[in-house]
């Protein structure tokens, strides 16, 4: 009975706190898509507030001297960020360090949040009346997805604007491009022509994967690593005053905290983990839209 | 884990950010980075400038000095020699003056040997008249006497010589 309770606890806080712009229909004609995740867009619009208010506060702090403080350890990261992409990326373009520094800032600083207590906000939210809350976007799919298509844009608007004809090579005749172009055998040509529809679709799947893979990483690490705070914190749920008092209720407690923060550290660890292969990633996907044609 | 509007919001915060870091993060901390290490490229720069003069000073010092050393060696050795000289010159100077001295004093002696034969001459004649006064008791004439004695003592003197 309180496994299903707990199970049933942990389903709820699984929920987000979402607005639906169709409000008139009845819940079953409503279309998913239009509805919004309140929790999430709070959490991200106060993360990004956070770090733009702090940009702004630093920029007019910053010195050509010895740097001291705030503006040291942001050089530390802005620093391993340009380290991280002169290592990896063939040329110079402008907008690669700052749009991995981004992702790496602002995925740790989501992640960050897991380190609160896991029902703390939840419940502060539904003593003001909200439904529920999640504080962790990562956690949402539409935050990945939503930067890992952005990276997707970008690698394929280099890729058509860096080597248009060698990527529509690509897209449409790998990896059967000698069937079409080597052969003289005309039968073997028409065959090459007759597999452009799959090589296509190879390609397609092959790219799709990128985003696919770069958001669903992200997102699963972040979601499942919520679940397993969720489970430790259900080791602490009882069912009255009197019950937390006991031996067993205080052994509980006891197990609960040390195991809770144990994997708190260990998330912590993952959450940057998770950040920093996002952002190397970016600058690998990026990279190789950049790689010169090779003849 | 649904795909909504929020990949909407989503789009925008993160492309907001994205470009609001840009240019009030990432560009104004990179050029102050760059300049810096600008800055320290130079100061390096300046720095192995600095030891390779002051390798160069060292090096011209030592050959200076070694001129320095081997330039007072030669003075030291032309001192030697001049003072050799000059002990030389003295040394000859003080024989010659010795020499003169020995030659004035052989002509004061020679002047003073006839300067007692002169006075010897004159007292030996003053007792030789006497003697011949006693003797012979006759006064002769002085002039007379004179010119005996004379005779006398050099052919006297010339005996004995």
């Amino acid at each position: 009975m309180a496994a299903e309770e707990h199970s049933t606890g942990i389903a709820g806080h699984l929920q987000y706190w979402t607005y639906s712009f169709q409000q008139d229909l009845p819940v079953d004609e409503r279309n998913p898509f239009m509805q919004i995740h309140i929790d999430t867009m709070l959490v991200t619009g106060f993360v990004a507030c956070l770090i733009l208010f702090f940009s702004a506060w630093l920029k007019g702090r910053i010195v050509e001297g010895a740097p001291t403080g705030a503006q040291n350890a942001v050089e530390s990261v802005v620093g391993f960020v340009n380290d991280t992409v002169r290592d990896n990326f063939p040329v110079h373009n402008p907008l690669i360090a700052p749009l991995a520094l981004t992702i790496f800032v602002f995925i740790f600083l989501c992640n960050f949040f897991d380190i609160l207590p896991a029902y703390l906000l939840g419940h502060i939210a539904e003593g003001l009346g909200a439904p529920a809350f999640r504080p962790v976007p990562t956690n949402d799919l539409n935050l990945p997805v939503a930067m890992a298509l952005v990276v997707f844009a970008m690698v394929l608007y280099y890729e058509f604007k860096l080597k248009p004809i060698h990527f529509m090579k690509d897209l449409l005749l790998q990896p059967f491009a000698s069937l079409l172009l080597d052969s003289k055998n005309p039968v073997v040509k028409l065959l090459g022509v007759v597999l452009i529809p799959l090589n296509l679709t190879l390609k397609l799947i092959e790219e799709l994967a990128k985003p696919l893979s770069l958001s669903f990483r992200l997102f699963g690490n972040m979601f499942a690593g919520e679940v397993i705070f969720l489970l430790i914190a259900s080791l602490l749920l009882v069912d009255n005053m009197h019950d937390l008092m006991s031996v067993s209720g205080v052994i509980s407690e006891i197990i609960g905290f040390v195991i809770g923060l144990g994997w708190s550290l260990f998330h912590m660890f993952i959450g940057l983990l998770q950040a920093f292969i996002f952002m190397i990633l970016t600058v690998v996907y990026l990279s190789i839209a950049h790689q010169p044609v090779e003849h | 884990m649904s795909i909504d509007l929020t990949l909407v919001g989503q789009f925008v915060v993160f492309i907001t950010m994205l470009l609001l870091m840009k240019k009030m993060l990432y560009v104004p901390l990179n050029d102050a980075m760059e300049a810096r290490t600008k800055k320290i490229e130079a100061g390096l720069a300046a720095a192995d400038a600095g030891l390779e003069a002051k390798a160069k000073a060292d090096a011209e010092a030592v050959l200076q000095l070694d001129a320095a050393k081997s330039k007072a060696q030669e003075i030291v050795s032309a001192a030697e020699r001049r003072a050799a000289e000059v002990k030389e010159e003295a040394v000859v100077k003080a024989r010659l003056e010795a020499a003169s001295i020995v030659d004035a004093g052989k002509e004061e002696l020679a002047s003073e040997v006839g300067r007692a034969k002169q006075d010897l001459r004159e007292e030996v004649a003053g007792i030789a008249l006497q003697v011949a006064e006693k003797i012979v008791g006759v006064e002769l004439d002085a002039k007379r006497h004179t010119s005996l004695i004379d005779a006398t003592i050099a052919k006297g003197f010339d005996v004995h010589e």
